[in-house]
């Protein structure tokens, strides 16, 4: 009987990216020099752990404050280093999409295409996770500078999933 | 792009073959962003040691070139660039002016 046998995929990081910013991405790995990796085990089953999400899309409620793409057009060099809280009950209709190098039609039509609101409720539904956060999160992920997002921002969300409960941060690169 | 997560020293990755706007897939397809997300939380369960990585099998359904034909975004630093060229080699070495 003939078996089949496939390998295990390995993931190509520039499938779907070429030209100049595969070559820019590769740099900016160049760039990186080894250090010690942060490690938190985790504390209690998925069943029994509260789940929340961080995006790099640029996610905002409609109604809250936009990420400043102006700032942007203005000085294409910066992007705004600030951060959102979407609930977990937003929707497409509820949120937009700011991030200026993605193309923001696919999760205007379905948020869960990069930000699984609901796929994380159905998850909580089936005891698969013990419960989706109340809040999820997103940031701006075009900074070429990340001293403010690293200074200021990064406490402030470590701060407020503290106060959520959140045991687990997925982080949905975008 | 999980080489670049990588470079990085992240905890843990799922590493994932969709093009970015699509994380988790198609909009639509609420079975395959299920399946991704679920597949990322076991992956957080398997990885024991820090910056492991777990690749995860997905196949994305269309070629690059079929992606390629939809982000058709050019963000300001791309039309900066395209009129700065010299300024190129800063942003490939993340030299900020």
């Amino acid at each position: 009987m003939d078996q089949i046998t496939s390998a295990p995929k390995t993931v190509d990081s520039f499938r779907f990216i070429s030209g100049i910013t595969k070559r820019m991405i590769k740099n900016w790995i160049n760039m990186e020099k080894p250090r010690s990796i942060p490690w938190t085990p985790l504390r209690k089953p998925l069943s029994q752990s509260t789940v929340a999400l961080l995006s790099s899309a640029g996610i905002a409620m409609k109604s809250d404050i936009p990420f400043d793409q102006e700032g942007e057009r203005q000085n294409p060099w910066w992007g705004d280093p600030s951060y959102r809280i979407l609930p977990k009950t937003a929707s497409e209709k509820d949120i937009r999409v700011y991030h200026m190098h993605i193309d923001p039609s696919y999760p205007e039509q379905d948020i869960n295409c990069l930000f699984p609101l609901q796929r994380l409720q159905e998850l909580e539904d089936n005891g698969r996770i013990g419960r989706a956060s109340p809040r999820h999160y997103s940031i701006m992920g075009y900074i070429l500078n990340p001293d403010q997002l690293l200074s200021e921002t990064v406490p402030a969300l470590i701060r407020d999933l503290e106060k959520d409960l959140a045991d687990v941060v997925v982080l949905v690169p975008a | 792009m999980p080489d670049l997560t990588a470079s990085v020293s992240i905890p843990r990755i799922a590493a994932i073959e969709y093009p970015l706007g699509r994380t988790l897939g198609q909009p639509g397809d609420a079975p395959g962003q299920k399946a991704v997300l679920e597949a990322t939380l076991q992956a957080l369960e398997e990885i024991i040691v820090p910056g492991g990585i777990v690749h995860l099998p997905f196949e994305w359904p269309e070629s690059p070139k079929e992606v390629n034909n939809h982000a058709a975004v050019n963000p300001p630093i791309g039309r900066y660039l395209s009129r700065n060229p010299w300024f190129l080699p800063r942003l490939l070495s993340r030299n900020v002016p």
